[in-house]
């Protein structure tokens, strides 16, 4: 056994290698924008970047909570159903009071918290049935999915909730207003992105979140509460969701049971791109941001073109998707 | 477990009886439409909802059986339960799918069914004894009528078209047909799923692209909502103005206040289904004399005409 | 030497800018069984890796038959009959035995698997090796000791010239090991040429014909083993003499008070009515078969299994001890036999497994990374931790370093009772004396230990006293000139002691 102080002694990697993995989105993320101003100069306009921005907040925020779920191992496939069904209740708890003559502030901040408040208690009870209830959470979230879409839809009887003229005029700046030309909901995304990422990288809860997901075993075996940890997650999943369903009312003032449909998926795919692993026990917040632009850019850059056919919209993003995921995946023999 | 067995036992019972009770000389009317998955469909089950307490009353003895099917799997899945156990004299049906659901229907016609269709025709249009729909190309004409006489004959327009299907390309086929023949220019299409958040993303990217938008065929009312949001929050509600369609009550109330904005719309209405379910239940109990077409125009709903079409019940 | 099947011929190998093998010989002939010994990290695995087509040697040839032949992947050596079985399994465990079995050659028949062709191969090879599994059970619900014979048997149901074995009894009982040892005969007289790695030295005195000794990735030594006795292997190994295995052992003072108290617990499926007290100082060691419910008792004593009955009281403490949390509160830690799948993160760095246990004494919410690095350089250096680079991910380690990282991680927590399970299974000499050390430095420092082992030299080497468990009861607890082999083997086995067999 060599001295640990000769020169056998272990050394923190200085010269760390470059690895396409760590960088992969990001550097996914320059090529496309490379490729949106190429397409048209009015990609790069200030105005149309906060745009892309400003779209991308709902589903990024979301897509952080989706982080820490899927770090744990677990999924959740309600959030874009709930997003509808938080969003109708809200629209119908601040209909409700104003005409009782409350201050528009009033009406808007008791809709938030009901909003939050709804948000926060879905993500309990997924994260309850997945815990005591020992089901899969892929069928917990696929049940709860179906559940919220037919609340809102019962809720709006099939139709539309829009909310009264005389709050909309109140809330919509919260979509459309900006501080410095920066929209309050590229705002709020920046903020909790920056908290997610401090929570997951630097607290105790996200190293247990992430020992959890890499081995659930080895988490309990080491004294964690392994479903706390869990029920934690699928609750901050809720109030990310909450949190976008905020900042989404004001844009269009309004809920049916079209709205968030498929941002499940556009959520775990942002996930995904970034370079958390499905199966858990390694997330990245901020590579989670960066798919979440880039999914939005996409959509972005087919709009400013004409020169694709329309009807391959769909092709050319899943061939963008792979391959962005395709550049993360290590040289052969190494995971 | 024993009390779930006994309310198992009390629901079978209730059945048969219901089912007993239709027995005489009662007639049921089974009606199959898709589930509310969008504002369209939202108001299309209400106005079957409306139709079907409506005719209830009107007719003692007429049962009508109202389902909705989330895909066109589950929808022929309804109709044989419809011919089996519910044991109906009449079908009313908007096929999810017009392919997928010929058969099943024809079915239900060998069963010796009244089979009314309604908007989707089948493959095989021997089938029906009834038809009712509206009018896509019809639709996609008066929208390019209104437009071109708006603008004169020339200037640039956007159009924001729904879901890849047959009834879009009738739209936007019939609709490109007369705008070619004028000077107006259609600076690019774009799908927008007729949903109102695609509409409102599509409509922001078309604003950074084109520094000058005359109009904007949005095609759908659904996508109109969000194309307005977009375009207030670019600040150039001035420089443009938008037609829609399928007439949403939010839209007919704008056209109704002479909305510079929103200065028309044209009818694809929802009620055509409480149409078809009226006509149905007229042959049933009175046997009267029907054709074997109905075709719900598509309507220009303009300020003078707009309170006709206006509905603020509706969902839709 | 126109006998020899396999041989690597001066292989190097490194990984990244570490160099774990150089310029390494050996060669295996047909017929005979060549040991392979070295302590944990001396580079056997890796070595066995490259004969086996598993990784690429960095500078070298693989001579099959003489002549040097590249092999690209495993599969390449398995067609030459070249079969490795692994340390860690390579089995589905969803799927049944029969299929593992198969697994990539299965027997076709007009386009359909031919399953009962199948199935009577699978019962031939298992009757073979003497091995009881229904061929149509899941691997996943077999015993540690029946998947490394579903192994065994996937392997020798190939074509096979060469059967490279990685440490194939480290899970096996005794009996097992004597009826895996005439497989090994009979496949060495058909002609297989056998490479075997092993820590036990007996084992390899008593099956292995040549001996090859690894020492810090070099080759040390070839000879016949007849000519070498097992201190002579030990010292070949470590580089040195290896004086006394066992540190000296110092009794606890007769007064010395019970820190533990486990009064009648039981543990539904394993463990009826255990009762036994630690005492400060103490080394008590846990004797039985594998199956006694040894480790069960363990788990459900520190709260990490549903129990039935009982209660366990740590002195000073005034609650009972009912949670994993109150555990770690009241200074007992649990170090569990199951390295990989309980015990360390092995896709993580080593940082945070180090502090996982103990992570709330790095900050209430936010963790203080500055603190936990210096917590790894410091728990590298006193448990000699041997690691080339401190990002390093616990999967890189041996064996043995990984083990002593699972120490250092339970001593975070300061504990006052270690109950430490099997904690030299699959290490080398070297480190275990190592482990012993420790061991005896903790209890002298007025620790107290409760260590479950499965081999008697060492908790007759350790232990003050010795319980020994039967069908998830204990039968008898030794102590003093009692704890010698035969009277825990005939506690163990039910020819004595309470509950033995009538």
């Amino acid at each position: 056994m060599p001295d640990p102080s000769g020169p056998d002694a272990p050394r923190p990697s200085r010269t760390r290698r470059f690895e396409l993995k760590t960088w992969g989105p990001f550097i996914a993320l320059g090529i496309l924008v490379i490729l949106g101003t190429l397409v048209n100069p009015v990609f790069l306009t200030p105005n149309n970047l906060v745009n892309v921005l400003t779209r991308t907040a709902f589903t990024g925020i979301i897509a952080i909570g989706a982080t820490f779920v899927i770090t744990t191992g677990g999924i959740d496939l309600s959030v874009g159903s709930l997003a509808a069904f938080i969003a109708g209740v809200m629209i119908m708890v601040m209909n409700a009071l104003q005409p009782a003559g409350m201050a528009p502030l009033s009406v808007v901040a008791i809709g938030m918290v009901a909003a939050l408040a709804l948000g926060v208690g879905a993500g309990l009870i997924n994260g309850l049935l997945v815990t005591k209830g020992r089901i899969e959470p892929f069928i917990v979230t696929l049940g709860t999915m179906g559940i919220f879409r037919s609340l809102v839809t019962y809720l709006a009887n099939g139709g539309t909730l829009s909310l009264n003229m005389g709050t909309r005029g109140f809330y919509r700046p919260v979509y459309y207003g900006d501080l410095f030309g920066v929209t309050y909901p590229i705002l709020v995304y920046a903020l909790v992105a920056t908290v997610g990422a401090v929570v997951l990288y630097r607290t105790r809860y996200g190293r247990y979140v992430t020992a959890t997901g890499s081995n659930e075993e080895v988490a309990r075996y080491s004294a964690i509460k392994v479903d706390r940890i869990k029920l934690a997650a699928y609750a901050l999943q809720g109030a990310c969701v909450a949190l976008a369903v905020v900042l989404y009312v004001p844009r269009l003032g309004s809920a049916s049971a079209t709205t968030g449909l498929l941002w499940e998926l556009e959520a775990i795919a942002a996930v995904i791109i970034g370079g958390t692993i499905l199966k858990g026990g390694a997330g990245r917040i901020w590579g989670t941001v960066a798919g979440a632009i880039m999914l939005a850019l996409i959509d972005n850059i087919l709009n400013l073109t004409g020169a694709i056919s329309v009807y391959l919209n769909a092709a050319i993003q899943g061939c963008i998707i792979i391959i962005a995921v395709l550049v993360q995946r290590d040289a052969k023999g190494r995971r | 477990m024993k009390w779930t067995l006994g309310i198992a036992a009390l629901a079978i019972g209730m059945l048969c009886l219901a089912g007993s009770a239709d027995a005489a000389a009662k007639k049921t009317m089974g009606v199959s439409i898709p589930a509310a998955t969008h504002g369209w469909a939202g108001g299309l089950n209400w106005h079957a909802q409306q139709a079907k307490a409506a005719l209830e009353k009107k007719y003692p003895d007429l049962t009508i059986a109202l389902v909705t099917a989330g895909s066109a799997t589950r929808q022929a899945n309804d109709l044989e339960d419809l011919v089996s156990a519910r044991a109906i004299d009449a079908l009313v049906i908007l096929p999810f799918e017009s392919d997928p659901l010929t058969e099943p229907v024809r079915q239900v016609k060998k069963a010796g069914k009244w089979v009314t269709i309604v908007d989707r025709g089948l493959t095989d249009p021997t089938i029906q004894d009834l038809y009712v729909a509206g009018n896509n190309p019809q639709m996609g004409a008066n929208s390019a009528n209104y437009m071109k006489d708006k603008l004169g004959g020339k200037g640039n327009i956007v159009v924001l078209r729904g879901i890849p299907t047959v009834i879009d390309n009738q739209r936007v086929d019939a609709f490109m047909e007369i705008i070619k023949k004028t000077d107006i220019k259609v600076l690019d299409m774009k799908y927008a799923n007729w949903n109102r958040d695609d509409g409102f993303k599509v409509m922001q990217d078309f604003l950074a692209r084109f520094p000058k938008i005359d109009a904007v065929w949005a095609q759908d009312d659904d996508i109109t909502l969000g194309v307005i949001e977009a375009v207030k929050q670019a600040n150039r509600e001035k420089e443009m103005w938008i037609l829609g369609g399928a007439g949403m009550k939010e839209m007919i109330k704008r056209v109704m206040d002479k909305d510079t904005f929103v200065p028309a719309d044209v009818l694809y209405p929802p009620k055509m289904i409480a149409d078809a379910m009226e006509l149905t239940a007229s042959k049933l109990m009175e046997n009267a004399q029907l054709k074997k077409e109905y075709i719900v125009d598509a309507t220009l709903v303009t300020p003078e005409n707009a309170a006709k079409f206006y509905y603020p019940d509706s969902p839709f | 030497m126109p006998d020899v099947v396999l041989a690597g011929r001066a292989i190097s190998k490194s990984f990244g800018q570490v160099q774990v093998l150089f310029g390494v010989d050996f060669a295996i002939r047909r017929g005979e069984i060549h040991a392979l010994m070295g302590e944990n990290g001396a580079g056997k695995s890796t070595l066995m890796k490259i004969l086996g087509g598993y990784q690429p040697a960095s500078a070298g040839t693989v001579e099959v038959d003489g002549a040097a032949t590249v092999l690209r992947d495993s599969g390449d050596a398995e067609r030459l009959g070249i079969v490795m079985i692994h340390q860690e399994f390579s089995l589905a465990e969803t799927m049944t035995v029969e299929e593992n079995i198969y697994l990539g050659r299965e027997v076709v028949r007009h386009g359909f698997l031919d399953r009962a062709t199948m199935r009577e191969g699978t019962r031939k090879v298992l009757a073979e090796l003497e091995c009881p599994v229904d061929p149509d059970a899941r691997v996943g619900g077999l015993s540690v000791s029946e998947k490394q014979m579903v192994e065994i048997a996937k392997a020798v149901s190939r074509d096979v010239r060469v059967l490279i074995m990685d440490e194939p009894t480290a899970v096996l009982t005794g009996a097992e090991t004597e009826i895996l040892f005439r497989l090994i005969r009979r496949l060495t007289a058909q002609g297989v040429g056998v490479a075997y790695i092993s820590h036990k030295l007996t084992e390899v005195k008593a099956i292995s014909d040549r001996v090859t000794v690894l020492r810090d990735g070099r080759w040390v030594e070839t000879r016949p083993t007849a000519e070498l006795s097992p201190d002579d292997i030990a010292r070949l190994m470590v580089g040195r003499e290896i004086s006394d295995m066992y540190p000296p052992r110092l009794p606890p003072p007769d007064d010395a008070p019970t820190v533990l108290a486990v009064d009648h617990l039981s543990i539904p499926g394993w463990v009826r009515d255990a009762s036994f007290t630690l005492r400060r100082g103490e080394i008590l060691g846990f004797a039985g078969l594998v199956g006694a419910g040894r480790t069960e008792l363990m788990e459900g004593l520190v709260g990490l299994r549903r129990r039935t009955a009982g209660e366990v009281r740590a002195t000073g403490v005034a609650e009972p001890i009912r949670t994993i949390d109150q555990a770690v509160a009241a200074g007992i830690a649990y170090l569990t036999e199951d390295r990989k799948g309980k015990g360390l993160l092995v896709d993580k760095p080593l940082t945070p497994n180090l502090t996982l246990l103990a992570l709330a004494r790095y900050g209430r919410i936010f963790v203080d990374r500055a603190a936990e690095r210096r917590a790894l350089v410091a728990a590298i250096a006193e448990h000699r931790i041997k690691t080339a680079d401190l990002d390093a991910r616990v999967a890189s380690l041996s064996g043995g370093n990984q083990q002593k990282l699972l120490i250092a991680k339970t001593m975070q927590v300061e504990p006052k009772i270690l109950i430490v399970d099997e904690p030299t299974r699959g290490i080398d000499v070297g480190t275990k004396h190592q482990i012993y050390l420790f061991l005896a430095a903790f209890v002298a420092a007025g620790g107290s230990v409760v260590i479950i082992s499965s081999e008697l030299p060492e908790l007759i080497g350790l232990a003050h006293r010795v319980v020994v468990m039967r069908d998830g009861r204990i039968t008898g607890t030794l102590s003093g000139a009692d704890i010698e082999e035969n009277e825990v083997v005939r506690h163990a086995t039910g020819l004595k002691g309470a509950h033995a067999d009538a």
